[in-house]
């Protein structure tokens, strides 16, 4: 009887210090894990959204030019 | 009194009038066939900037049209450089221009997704990137 009395006390007593060490590594490692996934994602949505903008800007700017070079060549605009 | 230079600046100027005058008349003489053709709807502008033909079309009419396309494409190339855009940029341009005021009701044109139709009485619905 004494024996197992022991050996069981001095379980509870290991576990118990383990505890409170184990979790939050835990929670950590998950937390990191995590984070790795959501950095993957964005990717090519971004450079098409620039794409556009440019292109949209550039015509506009050009909007004056285009208009003279269609009134300054009647020949290359039949009607 | 003109010194050789100048004489030399002179008679390429006289000699370029007179190609641009040669190349006028070869124009108008040979642009009977897309006026028509623009007429009828087979032959309309595109978003791109270039004339199209719609179907087929005799080799007179696509001799035309594509005389017009590669001096547009040299009057944008030089517009582009002018302005550090790319060719097609111009050329998008170009094609905003054209369906918003030159292609008049009943007349054929072609959006970005190459589809012919037929002008209305209302605007035509423009790619994005015109309305700014």
């Amino acid at each position: 009887m004494k024996p197992l009395l022991l050996t069981n006390e001095r379980s509870g007593a290991i576990s118990g210090a383990m505890k409170p060490a184990t979790l939050p590594i835990l929670s950590a490692s998950l937390a990191v894990l995590a984070g790795c996934v959501t950095v993957k994602a964005p990717d090519k949505p971004i450079e098409i959204n620039l794409n556009v903008n440019i292109r949209q800007e550039v015509i506009y700017t050009l909007k004056q030019d285009a208009n003279a070079l269609i009134t300054d060549n009647p020949e290359l605009f039949p009607k | 009194m003109m010194t050789r230079k100048s004489k030399l600046i002179t008679t390429i100027a006289v000699g370029l009038v007179l190609a641009a005058g040669v190349a006028g008349i070869a124009v108008a003489q040979s642009g009977g066939l897309v006026s028509a053709a623009l007429a009828d709807g087979a032959v309309g502008e595109q978003a791109d900037g270039y004339l199209g033909i719609k179907g087929g079309a005799s080799e007179g009419l696509r001799a035309e049209v594509d005389a017009i396309n590669i001096k547009r494409r040299a009057a944008y190339t030089q517009l582009a450089t002018q302005k550090g855009a790319t060719v097609k940029e111009v050329a998008a341009a170009i094609g905003c221009q054209t369906l918003t005021s030159r292609v008049g009701e009943g007349r054929a044109y072609q959006l970005l997704d190459g589809i012919w139709r037929v002008k209305g009485a209302g605007p035509i619905a423009l790619p994005a990137y015109c309305n700014s």
